[in-house]
């Protein structure tokens, strides 16, 4: 099947997700939100589900903790990948848990040959667990950090080759990051291994109102012109790939996600005819 | 010790305010801290949006700013353990009670409690029900000797004041709430697909206490009209029958 666009699942939106009839539209979850024994929640999931290709994208498995996967974290997705069976399962590249608290955010480190080593492993742990291979995405960046032993882009194909996983790129983040730290979106692009790339995902972002001139990924807007310039530039390279509009704040009506949702969707569809 | 956890152990405490430990790994110091704050700010709303979202009848009486300022020293005081947020707040009932700024409105801390119980419910195991002609087939002696088992989703609780009034008058965003001087219990429970709750007498309060406990029917509505000698007993087990309070019977004979 020809890869398609799709939309973060907003509770709120359930009656129109539900009776909407665009062609290959499919939706993304936080599995956290989800992680309960039962509940409503887990029923519009299911109904969804019955319609619609679902993808399960993790934000608290902290896979860039200096330790293993919480075990109790990996059951609870472990059950939910098996019960909704997501066409990908995707974390980030980030830790959120320390020494047993959790950080309900995407933090930073410094990317040397022992991180890279820990997140390989706990990569490994997760798709043991699973039982399948994962998509990895690139996070948003505010820290100039020092003592990088690898661009991110090296990093991120390290991983790929030592562990078979797969690339979640976000452009937005990408752009974010770029901005934030003072590189070339374009060159980061340039250097992602176009294979590994299984997901893109185009989001919102906006100025930090605290005045700090860093851009801050808020998903609280529509996707930025530079960010679909951006998302050009890569599919014209690799080609289609499912591509998912996030939006988590300042949510707008159904049918006002669904006109960037198509955006995107026309987009894959000329570059689908171009890449034949 | 590895280099990825003293990195860890640094960025935390440079969250919590000391910025000095972060200084071997930041490029430009100034910028650096600015960014620190862009995760320090992403970190509390994460924390106290959760709160807010598991905690509305306390949010919606003391008001976003007041919510939202207790919500935050809340989670930096009890941060969360884990990834799932849904859950988070078990003891943030508790945490109020002691909270002083909290102290000018007693019933708070109650209010909190019912929330919480409220999200338990929400959260709880699927279970089917027990259905009303269930017992038909039973003898009288069979019927009294019967155990019936809550639905997980069921909680009760019991006030000595009319809290129980305030927090659905709250819930339902009635602008007249007043606390009346009378015990009140409350029953939440997930019929079908949302929570439904409703204000219980004492009498309601010792069946399900009763059945909880396992005691068997006959043990159960004697505690009631114990509790309450003007209850209307079989009005009262029809209608908890009806709101979705029971498990199937495990088998037609009682044990």
């Amino acid at each position: 099947m020809s890869p398609t666009a799709g939309l973060g699942l907003k509770l709120d939106h359930l009656a129109e997700a539900l009776a909407e009839s665009a062609a290959g539209l499919w939706f993304e979850v936080h599995p956290e939100n989800y992680m309960s024994a039962g509940g409503p929640r887990l029923a519009a999931l299911t109904a969804v589900r019955e319609r619609r290709p679902l993808s399960l994208h993790g934000v608290g498995l902290s896979l860039a903790a200096d330790t293993d996967p919480d075990p109790t974290h990996l059951d609870a997705l472990k059950g939910l990948v098996d019960r909704f069976e997501p066409f990908v399962v995707s974390e980030h590249l980030a830790w959120s848990t320390h020494r047993g608290l959790h950080q309900p955010d995407l933090l930073p480190f410094p990317r040397t040959r022992t991180a890279l080593d820990r997140i390989a492993g706990n990569i490994a742990r997760m798709q043991d667990a699973l039982g399948r291979t994962v998509l990895i995405e690139n996070p948003s960046l505010y820290l100039p950090l020092t003592g990088h032993a690898f661009d991110e882009t090296d990093f991120l194909a390290a991983l790929v080759a030592r562990t078979g996983c797969g690339l979640l790129v976000d452009v937005n983040n990408v752009h974010i990051s770029a901005f934030n730290l003072g590189y070339a979106a374009e060159a980061y692009l340039d250097a992602l291994p176009a294979r590994a790339i299984g997901e893109i995902h185009l989001a919102g972002h906006s100025p930090d109102d605290g005045g700090s001139g860093l851009l801050i990924d808020t998903h609280a807007a529509p996707v930025a012109e530079p960010v679909w310039a951006l998302y050009q530039r890569l599919i014209d390279r690799i080609g289609p790939r499912p591509t998912l509009i996030e939006r988590d704040d300042s949510i707008p009506a159904f049918s006002v996600l669904m006109v960037e949702r198509n955006r995107a969707q026309a987009l894959l569809m000329a570059c689908e005819a171009i890449h034949v | 010790m590895s280099e990825l956890l003293d990195f860890q152990d640094a960025f935390v405490a440079a969250m919590a305010g000391d910025g000095s430990r972060l200084s071997p790994w930041l490029a430009q110091e100034p910028d650096g801290l600015a960014g620190l704050t862009v995760y320090r700010n992403t970190i509390a709303r994460g924390c106290v949006d959760a709160l807010a979202a598991n905690f509305p009848t306390v949010l919606s009486l003391v008001g976003e700013d007041w919510f939202r300022a207790a919500a935050a020293r809340f989670a930096r005081e009890v941060p969360p353990t884990q990834a799932a947020l849904l859950d988070y707040g078990e003891d943030f009932p508790a945490w109020l009670d002691r909270f002083p700024p909290a102290h000018d409105l007693p019933y708070l801390a109650g209010v909190a409690h019912l929330d919480r119980l409220w999200t338990e419910a929400l959260f709880e195991a699927e279970a089917p029900v027990l259905v009303a002609g269930a017992f038909t087939a039973l003898s009288p002696e069979d019927l009294a000797g019967t155990r019936v088992t809550l639905h997980p989703a069921v909680r009760v609780a019991v006030f000595e004041a009319g809290l129980p009034s305030l927090w659905v008058a709250a819930r339902r965003g009635s602008e007249s709430l007043e606390l009346s001087g009378s015990p009140e219990g409350l029953l939440l429970c997930r019929p079908g697909s949302s929570v439904a709750f409703r204000v219980i007498g004492p009498a309601d309060a010792a069946f399900l206490t009763a059945c909880r406990a396992g005691l068997p029917l006959a043990e159960a509505i004697g505690l009631a009209a114990e509790a309450d000698p003007a209850a209307d007993l079989q009005t009262l087990f029809a209608t908890l029958i009806a709101d979705g309070v029971f498990r199937p019977l495990d088998n037609g004979t009682p044990t």
